[in-house]
């Protein structure tokens, strides 16, 4: 069954963000979701998380499903280790031996083993979101919810980070909705990318994107094709 | 780093120096024990306290009392501290009371704890309501500093109420409550000891200033003084190194 979301309505500080809006999520799938700043983005993401009641509209099939979140900044505690951030989201009732059997696999699959040790004020902004990333997974949930994580890191530190999720991604196919307003994230990760507007929300553009997404290059002439449509409806 | 390290402890020796010139210049201009005994009798004195037949019971009353305040006044600050930082209102209510407190000047805390309570007891009451404030208010402060988006980040990741306490909260107050203990206790020996001098307990250092004070033994008074000194130095290092020992994360 697919997530979701009809004839949603809500209002943030009396201005109208969302009016008769509806979207799809296929799941297992990454849907990355483009659009201006401002335009009400983050506003979709809490809804989905349940941190933000909507005026008006159905959700379906998010009941039964647990959620993890990748925010903007990492949020890592920072009086707990690498190892000790991704413990915190792992169910306390399993045996501690696996436990941490399941936090090394994570800290594994984001390079991050020699650091485990490590608090956060001692590691980079990437690797923080490694930390954050790993959790996300480590967490056992349905959906994935990113909202921007990639900004303020430079473009080599944002193609490592898009390699390692959908390295991870692809043994472990979840339902991702991944908010950003950089277009080459959108294409280098997206199963499909929907373009909004500005409030109220409207989609005004909505694509497919078949390649795989561990083996994607930005180079690839389909992907200049649709970077212009897309950029085109963004309207810059 | 570590050249800079080794100058600034020659600052500090050079300054400690200095106020020992002075100290032996100034004893030699008065030229009488009975105003100011130079440093080295006193010295002297200050190692002559260690063969004091009551110097435990002395120097251990103090501590005691000290502790003992200060525990007390722990409790209260962090119990009153965690309930005013998460109710507005509490907090709005606890204020006025926390500036009275520390803005009522010591010794009128002492004349008043001297009507109400016995000689033992004055000292610990006196160092409970001074360092209370300061406990409690950075308690306040530490809770209100707790970042929103981790405890967000909690809830969202379904972490119970209970964990959140004391995964969450209670690390990020650490740092507040150490600083508060720190000033806290600062302030609080001085209390304790104007406490001992006016009420006379029993054995406490307090007690003995003012009976050397009376016989005009001022190298005694300066000798428990630099004593006073060296526990409240003492007390603060340990402050520092349980500082180090719970906040490694920062740095």
């Amino acid at each position: 069954m697919n997530l979701e979301i009809k004839n949603l309505y809500k209002k943030y500080d009396g201005n109208t963000i969302f009016k008769d809006f509806s979207i799809g999520f296929p799941e297992g799938t990454i849907t990355c979701i483009l659009g201006p700043s401002g335009c009400g983005k983050t506003t979709l993401l809490n809804i989905i998380g349940n941190m933000l009641k909507p005026d008006r509209g159905t959700l379906t099939g998010f009941d039964s499903k647990a959620a993890s979140y990748i925010f903007q900044d990492p949020r890592l505690l920072p009086w707990k280790t690498v190892e000790d951030n991704i413990l915190f989201v792992i169910n306390k009732e399993l045996p501690e031996e696996e436990r941490r059997r399941k936090a090394d696999q994570f800290i594994r699959l984001v390079d991050l083993e020699e650091f485990a040790k490590y608090y956060p004020s001692k590691l980079s902004g990437g690797m923080r979101q490694r930390v954050s990333i790993a959790r996300a997974f480590a967490f056992p949930s349905d959906i994935i919810l990113m909202d921007e994580p990639l900004n303020g890191l430079d473009i080599k530190l944002k193609l490592n980070l898009i390699r390692i999720f959908s390295l991870i991604w692809q043994a472990d196919k979840r339902t991702v909705i991944f908010v950003t307003h950089d277009v080459d994230e959108a294409l280098l990760l997206g199963n499909q990318i929907v373009v909004l507007s500005q409030a109220p929300v409207q989609i005004i553009k909505h694509e497919k994107v078949e390649a795989p997404v561990t083996n994607r290059s930005l180079d690839a002439d389909n992907f200049k094709d649709l970077k212009k449509r897309l950029m085109d409806a963004l309207g810059n | 780093m570590k050249n800079s390290f080794i100058s600034k402890q020659f600052i500090s020796l050079a300054s400690v120096i200095f106020l020992l010139a002075v100290w032996k210049i100034l004893a030699l201009h008065f030229n009488s024990d009975f105003i100011l005994p130079p440093p080295e009798k006193t010295f002297i004195t200050t190692l002559g306290l260690f063969g004091n037949s009551h110097f435990l019971a002395i120097v251990g009353s103090t501590v005691l009392r000290g502790l003992i305040g200060f525990i007390i006044s722990c409790i209260l600050g962090l119990g009153l501290g965690i309930i005013a930082g998460i109710s507005p209102d509490f907090s709005a209510f606890l204020r006025p009371i926390l500036v009275v407190t520390r803005s009522t000047p010591v010794i009128a805390l002492i004349l008043l704890a001297l009507i109400w309570l016995s000689p033992g007891l004055v000292p610990v009451f006196i160092a409970m309501l001074t360092m209370f404030p300061f406990i409690c208010t950075n308690v306040i402060d530490g809770i209100k500093s707790v970042d929103p988006d981790l405890v967000g980040m909690a809830t969202f990741y379904r972490i119970s109420q209970r964990r959140i306490i004391r995964e969450v909260y209670i690390p990020a107050i650490l740092p507040f409550i150490i600083s508060g203990a720190s000033s806290a206790m600062g302030i609080g020996w001085r209390a304790v000891i104007t406490g001992e001098v006016l009420s006379q307990p029993q054995y406490g250092i307090g007690t003995v200033m003012q009976g050397a004070q009376t016989f005009l033994n001022v190298d005694a008074v300066i000798a428990w003084t630099i004593l006073a000194v060296l526990i409240s130095f003492g007390f603060e290092k340990a402050i520092r190194w349980c500082e180090r020992k719970l906040i490694l994360w920062r740095s």
